[in-house]
């Protein structure tokens, strides 16, 4: 019984040491992505958003 | 011209006309772009496609910044923008377009050997495995850092619906995980240079007619 208790327990923080290893793996592919150097086009693509809005005044007009 | 339904609220906790603010919210958004680009990535899996994603959503974002309630979490807002546009850039391509087909096919399978990373990883390969929905549930929580709470709007969904589905996306994971190392232990040349020195050793101690005692 106890046994079965430990043998419980063990794989219970097997599991959660798999988790861990996991986690960290999630993270490192995630922060991997984000710590790329952004591609200018996004940038750019900011830029002429704004300039758009400068010119056109898309929107909201002054109450 | 194109100014989004919901624009109407909270026109005044950011004014676009006014210089200042239309500045710092371009500044907030520049300084999002990397985790948006994961956050992309992780969904649609092909880089190139995820940029595009990402430039979507940036500009829906933009479109719909007036929207935005100053204060509150935009690096969860535009995460939510974008996977809305995600779905329904995919809906529509399933619902027309036979030559996505090919686009489609680059998705779950092929070679997906730059998708994350440089690196091929295995649990790159296994989240390819689970359901959309555990996905993005376990990147938000798990590497994203976002509270349940926080996952659960951007899923739009109950916080005990993003807790089961991590919860599930982490059990998942290990099955597919501990499946695939069941399979091919990887030949490594040194694991073959000890298997042929001990049975040179065994050779050499075996009496000539009985090899492989035991």
């Amino acid at each position: 019984m106890s046994n079965e208790q430990n043998s419980n327990r063990e794989k219970a923080r097997a599991i959660r040491a798999r988790q861990r290893v996991i986690g960290r793996e999630l993270r490192r592919m995630y922060d991997g992505v984000a710590q790329e150097p952004v591609p200018d086009d996004f940038s750019d693509l900011l830029k002429k958003l704004d300039a758009k809005q400068g010119s056109g005044g898309s929107g909201s007009t002054s109450q | 011209m194109t100014v989004p339904h919901h624009t109407s609220m909270q026109q005044h906790s950011h004014n676009p006309g006014s210089g200042g603010g239309s500045g710092d919210f371009k500044t907030d958004l520049l300084a999002l772009i990397p985790f948006l680009r994961a956050f992309a990535r992780s969904l649609c899996g092909n880089p190139e496609m995820a940029d595009d994603l990402a430039q979507e959503a940036l500009v829906k974002a933009w479109q719909a910044r007036d929207s935005f309630v100053a204060g509150t979490n935009l690096k969860a807002w535009l995460f939510t923008i974008l996977r809305n546009q995600f779905y329904s850039d995919r809906r529509r391509s399933w619902r027309q377009a036979p030559w996505d087909q090919d686009a489609a096919e680059r998705i779950p399978g092929g070679s997906q050997d730059q998708n994350w990373s440089a690196e091929l990883s295995d649990t790159a390969r296994a989240l390819r495995a689970l359901t959309d929905e555990q996905r993005e549930a376990l990147i938000l929580v798990g590497a994203g850092g976002f509270s349940y709470e926080d996952a659960a709007r951007i899923c739009n969904c109950a916080v005990g619906t993003v807790k089961s589905r991590v919860a599930r996306a982490r059990k998942a994971l290990i099955a597919i995980l501990d499946g695939d190392e069941k399979l091919p232990a990887a030949d490594r040349p040194a694991e073959g240079e000890a298997a042929r020195e001990i049975m040179a050793q065994l050779d050499r101690l075996a009496p000539e007619g009985s090899k492989k005692p035991e």
